[in-house]
């Protein structure tokens, strides 16, 4: 019975979309371990008392990729997508950068807070045009985004007047490099905020509301739903998290770089999305199978790094991995590994437990 | 990140209200706004089939040339940026600069090869052509002028060479470098080996770091790890990165000048600023600024004077906070 | 009829879901060059039958032989090329592509230079034409057609491939009765060819109009296999659903009898030339509190239309509406359903039930809807309500946490009326609530329906089935054509053949002005029934 219940649980397991997620990351983590055997060590900052080590820094790099991966997720849910992410992180660190370097004050909270709200606020009203041309105009998500994206680099630009901006200010930079009882400031934000989503998300109804258009926008119309205002709070939301991606970002050189930062961002975060289990083609999504594709990506760019692979050969490493997972998430492939475990499941009395997603159909 | 360059050259041409004839630029690569045409019987027409919108260096470059050849020294400038760094359009804005017959053409190619058709028919009628940075594929001397840039093997040479006599008894090193094939990451590599070669400097990882600061942080926090925090020296190929990578030294509770040696190229405002700072310790210019060089070349040329085919553009290394210092006040990029 | 070797035996088919014996020892076989019924009520395995014939599923005990060789399809494709074609449940066709192209998918014919267009149009115009819709343009998109008409094309498509066996699941679920027969005379044209079609259907006498033969399946397993002529209505229901009829025989007497004094009332809702262009024309009616009027009319007459006005899902574009004498502009969906209207669909699948949620959050979406996003239901009290409503409508499986596209067609109505009643209107209007589903629920919504009026609560009663309105309005609104053509108050003497009456005069008196009809088309052509026979598709609202 303890095996038959042990098969039932990895089997569950195995449906669940981002389970070849989770295993990659080991897997990579494994290969890095296999390199040096110290990998995973953790020590402490004799100075400080912060945490030091490979994984801190990878949770450390996952933070923005979580912010944008969380939002990219609810837009993909409602059957669109969000191509301006990396656009808007760039505008919103270039935003912060250029308000704090006027404002001076390097050792101002008061300039830091300013920085993000304004950062945010514009991040918003770049959201909330995606929302409008997406929602009321009726522009496809994919064009509406992509204009976006464009115009936002420009935006970057004008902000910056095309150059390279830094500034000093200590508890903007806290945000990016700092440490709360030895751990990294930055990814507990992440964590925090994905969290604050998570339960916002699924607490109330907007969860149900955004997978009912997206699944079926005819039927959700149908039932009552206005898809105008959800769409609209949806493209606002992943861009205000694109925002704090951005203040992320440019936090951890305290410099904006137009053309650099956020550079092809949305893709990671599209990628993290989809190893996440969500379909693109809209309806049930799951935050934490995007929280798991950020984690995937953070360390993947690390183990490139960590293991010396080329820079040639990077891309194609990259895709290699992507490929493979996204090829174990294939029902087809899943349906080989779940065939092969077949003969005994079938031994196993069947339970009278709850039948949860067979498909039985009359 | 190319259209968004054409959307920043975009949003440009429209404050200036130029948008259509931007918009035929795109295409035809014609009068890109900067002039509107008028009589210019008496000024030398120049043609400048230039790459545009990319960095801030080629922005300190490309500004210039324009602030250079302007109409009270005697020039009318057609700048004709490339759109989305495409070579097509560079090409087109090269034809209708002959068709045009303009008294001179320059050329900052955004791909080296394909040149050779536009190069002839622009020698049929007469238009000399002078190379600007950028180099052609394959390097026939006869098509051209003379090309006048700073030169990216020698400055890593220099580099290299600094590095060497920094570190007689030898050391570890990260390479930090731009994308992957791009034509400066191979020459600066070039030159920087030529000088390291025989050295007792061992290269215990190169990277790309995308040009970026904030991938020059991560990469090298990541590479200082993977070595155990044992490297001495970092080269990165751009300011940027280098000034990630003192960041990442900084935070892995080394001192950037003291355990870690961290030299660059380009020589940018910031970079001045973190040598003064001590966070860089050697920054090789890589001298944008030759408007002057190249308006002496024109005139040469127009005046039937032979010049060289290659004229190096001197670039200036720095090595010291008081270095840096001294020209950090007047620095334009 | 000699029994010569079946096309298609099934033996001894069992197919197991985690948790769910969906098929247990079920036999079937069909022979070739007859019409042979499938028989049981939803859920009793018919299309999980149908599935692991073409492949869908794979089986788990058991044998198929397909002309003498044992076979196991891996999907449809596989299926098709061994002479077996399906026509689903529900229509299953590409819209955005033409007609020929939807009729020829997979199958167009290739010439030198990659598909040969003309050909392909011509076989498709062929095959169309086996059914007698050679008059159709197959160059138009498909979506210009009504989901009967696309019906009729999907068989078209079945027979494009030369099948041998041709499984028509529910064909006849979407079609009127000159539809029907239509379809019924091709396929007695084929099965005189000698192909064997497997039938599924609801409607009785469409049984015992064409199947020679019928096989009958209950909870999964099979109950025998008779010849259509031996076996009477009532053996056969009672086969189907295991007990006596009984029950069923009552339905009816809840019609009620009592006259209203209809201007005595004020009405709940009242249209005054409410219409359209192009889906409907100006209209009054009235409907009062607590009071059942059924629309009656054939398929594109514009009764659909008409209660899509009511509710909002259509915006109406002339004339207006009063609710509790108050007069009000229905936008969308919402407006109506914030005005305590509520609207169940005739078009399931596309505009009824979101597929990947699952029976609650259906069930509860339209309330969830009317609250807001920022004010969710609590978990309990989500599942009470829907506790409460699955229990009164009998959903099956009592599972509110499965996914209710893995129910079937009538549970999933049943759900749906769930999902209505949870919104507690005080004007209901079912668009063809029965469409497709069996004996028993059917008897159920009925029930459910005459007991909702008995609680106060206005119904509007669409449906094809004219004995069904018959049976359960008080008033009944005639159309056609896209207009009210007549009212008719329900009583002791009322049938449905009055209505076809009603019906078959308009249209007598309508022939007579066609001329002067088809001479004013040229200036008006919005008014061209053809053009306008599609529902008016939901327009956004802006």
């Amino acid at each position: 019975m303890s095996t038959a219940a042990r098969t039932t649980w990895l089997r569950e397991l195995i449906r669940k979309p981002f389970f070849w997620g989770v295993i990659a990351i080991f897997a990579l983590l494994a290969l890095n371990v296999i390199k040096d055997p110290n990998y995973l060590a953790l020590s402490v900052n004799p100075v400080n008392g912060n945490l030091v080590g490979n994984v801190v820094d990878i949770l450390r790099a996952s933070a923005p990729i979580l912010m944008i991966a969380v939002g990219m997720s609810l837009v993909i849910a409602t059957g669109g997508i969000d191509l301006s992410v990396g656009s808007v992180m760039a505008v919103s660190g270039a935003v912060a950068m250029v308000f704090m370097k006027d404002a001076g004050q390097s050792g101002s909270v008061g300039v830091a807070l300013g920085a993000i709200g304004l950062a945010l606020l514009v991040s918003a009203i770049l959201g909330a045009i995606n929302g409008v041309l997406v929602a009321y105009i009726g522009l496809q998500p994919f064009i509406s985004t992509l204009i976006m994206m464009l115009a936002g680099r420009g935006i970057a630009k004008v902000i910056t007047e095309g150059q390279n901006t830094s500034a000093t200010n200590d508890p903007f930079r806290w945000i990016a490099n700092g440490f709360v009882i030895g751990l990294p400031v930055v990814f507990l934000f992440a964590i925090i905020i994905v969290i604050i989503v998570g339960l916002v998300v699924r607490r109330s109804a907007l969860g149900l509301m955004i997978e009912a258009i997206g699944i079926n926008p005819k039927a959700s119309r149908m039932a009552g739903i206005k898809p105008t205002g959800l769409l609209l709070t949806v493209y606002i939301l992943s861009a205000v998290l694109a925002g704090v991606a951005g203040i992320m970002s440019v936090g951890t050189v305290m410099t904006v770089d137009v053309s650099r930062t956020g550079y092809q961002m949305e893709l990671d975060a599209i990628l993290a999305v989809v190893i996440g289990g969500t379909s693109l083609a809209g309806g049930k999504f799951s935050i934490g199978g995007a929280v798991v594709g950020a984690l995937l990506i953070a360390t993947l760019d690390k183990t490139i790094v960590f293991l010396g692979i080329s820079s040639s050969a990077t891309p194609a490493f990259k895709a290699i991995v992507i490929v493979v997972l996204c090829l174990l998430q294939s029902d087809r492939v899943r349906g080989w590994f779940v065939q092969r475990r077949k003969p005994p499941m079938l031994r196993t009395p069947s339970l009278p437990a709850e039948p949860k997603k067979q498909e039985v159909s009359a | 990140m190319s259209v968004q360059r054409r959307f920043s050259k975009f949003l440009g041409l429209a404050a200036v209200g130029a948008l259509t004839v931007g918009l035929a630029a795109c295409s035809s690569g014609g009068d890109g706004g900067s002039e509107s045409g008028g009589d210019s019987g008496e000024l030398t027409t120049v043609g400048f089939v230039a790459v545009g919108p990319e960095g801030a260096w080629r922005e300190a470059n490309e500004t210039n040339i324009q602030d250079t050849f302007t109409k009270d020294a005697g020039f009318d400038l057609k700048y004709a940026p490339a759109t989305n760094l495409d070579q097509k359009s560079q090409i087109d804005a090269f034809t209708s600069f002959v068709d045009e017959g303009v008294d001179v053409i320059l050329l900052s190619a955004t791909e080296a090869s394909g040149w050779e058709d536009s190069l002839e028919r622009a020698q049929e009628a007469e238009i000399p052509v002078i190379l600007l940075d950028r180099g052609i594929e394959p390097d026939d001397t006869s098509l051209y002028v003379t090309r006048i840039a700073p030169d990216n093997v020698e400055v890593a040479k220099e580099v290299g060479a600094w590095a060497v006599e920094q570190f007689p008894d030898g050391g570890n090193y990260i390479t930090l470098e731009g994308p992957a094939g791009v034509g400066v990451v191979n020459e600066r590599n070039e030159g920087w080996n030529e000088s390291v070669e025989g050295s007792a400097l061992v290269q215990v990882a190169a990277q790309t770091a995308n040009w970026s600061a904030e991938e020059g942080k991560s990469v090298t926090e990541t590479l200082l790890k993977a070595n155990g925090n044992d490297v001495q020296l970092i080269f990165a190929q751009n300011d940027e990165m280098g000034l990630g990578a003192a960041q990442a030294v900084e935070e892995a509770g080394l001192e950037p000048g003291v355990d870690v040696k961290i030299a660059t190229i380009d020589g940018t405002k910031a970079a001045m600023q973190a040598l003064a700072d001590g966070q860089l310790s050697y920054v090789h210019e890589y001298n944008p600024l030759f408007g002057d060089t190249a308006l002496d070349v024109v005139n040469k040329t127009l005046d039937g004077e032979s010049v060289d085919s290659y004229i190096i553009v001197p670039s200036e290394a720095f090595d010291s906070a008081e270095a840096a210092q001294a020209v950090l006040a007047d620095r334009k990029y | 009829m000699t029994e010569p070797l079946p096309i298609v035996e099934m033996r001894d088919i069992s197919i197991e879901f985690p948790g769910v014996k969906a098929l247990d020892g079920v036999d079937f076989r069909l022979f070739q060059g007859e019409v042979h019924a499938l028989m049981g009520e939803n859920g009793a395995g018919k299309s999980t039958l149908i599935k692991a014939l073409t492949g869908v599923y794979k089986i788990d005990g058991g044998s198929i032989i397909v002309a003498g060789q044992e076979r196991q399809f891996h999907g449809t494709r596989d299926a098709q090329s061994a002479g077996v074609s399906t026509v689903y449940q529900e229509v299953n066709l590409v819209t955005n592509l033409s007609i020929g192209e939807n009729v020829m998918l997979g199958h167009e014919i290739r010439g030198t230079f990659g598909v040969n267009w003309r050909a392909t149009h011509a076989a498709a115009t062929d095959a169309l034409a086996k059914l007698g819709l050679e008059y159709l343009d197959t160059h138009k998109p498909l979506s210009t057609l009504s989901i009967a008409m696309q019906q009729l094309v999907a068989i078209s498509r079945a027979m494009a491939v030369k099948a041998k066996v041709l499984i028509l699941d529910e064909p006849t679920s979407s079609l009127d009765a000159a539809e029907v027969e239509g379809l019924f005379a091709v396929m007695r044209t084929l099965r005189d060819q000698g192909v064997a079609i497997l039938f599924v259907s609801h409607f009785l006498d469409q049984i015992y109009a064409i199947s020679d033969r019928l096989t009958i399946l209950r909870n999964g397993r099979y109950e025998g296999e008779y010849l259509t002529r031996d076996l009477d209505r009532h053996a056969l229901i009672s086969k189907m659903i295991g007990k006596d009829l009984g029950a069923l025989s009552s339905l009816g007497g809840n019609r009620r009898v009592e006259q209203r004094d209809y201007d005595a009332e004020a009405p709940l809702l009242a249209a005054k030339g409410l219409g359209r262009q192009g889906s409907i024309e100006p209209t009054d009616l009235d409907i009062h509190t607590g009071e059942v009027v059924g629309f009656a009319g054939l398929l594109g007459s514009g009764r659909t239309e008409l209660a899509r006005l009511l509710y909002g899902a259509d915006r109406a574009g002339e004339g207006e509406l009063t609710l509790h004498g108050k007069r009000v502009d229905l936008k969308n969906p919402a407006d109506g359903l914030g005005k305590r209207i509520a609207f169940s669909t005739e078009n399931r699948r596309d505009e009824g039930i979101v597929a990947d949620l699952t029976v609650r959050e259906n069930m509860i979406l339209a309330i969830q809807a009317e609250r807001g996003w920022a004010r969710p239901i609590p978990r309990k009290e989500q599942d009470e309500l829907v506790e409460k409503y699955i229990t009164a409508l009998n959903v099956r499986p009592a599972d509110p946490n499965r996914l209710i596209k893995n129910l079937s067609g009538g549970n999933q109505q049943k759900v749906l009326l769930g999902r209505w009643l949870a919104t507690k209107p005080e004007l209901l209007i079912l668009d063809e609530p029965t469409r497709g589903i069996d004996v028993g629920a059917k008897a159920e919504i009925q029930e459910a329906v005459a007991q909702l009026a008995e609680d106060g609560v206005s119904v509007v009663f669409i449906s094809s089935e004219l004995e069904e309105v018959v049976r359960l309005s008080e008033r009944i609104v005639v159309l056609k054509d896209h207009q009210k053509i007549g009212e008719i108050v329900n009583g002791p003497g009322v049938t449905a053949q009055q209505i076809v009456d009603v019906i078959a005069a308009h249209g007598v008196a309508a022939a007579a002005e066609s001329d002067i009809i088809d001479a004013e088309a040229d200036v008006e052509p919005s008014n061209d029934p053809d053009t306008a026979h599609t529902p008016a598709s939901a327009e956004e609202e802006s």
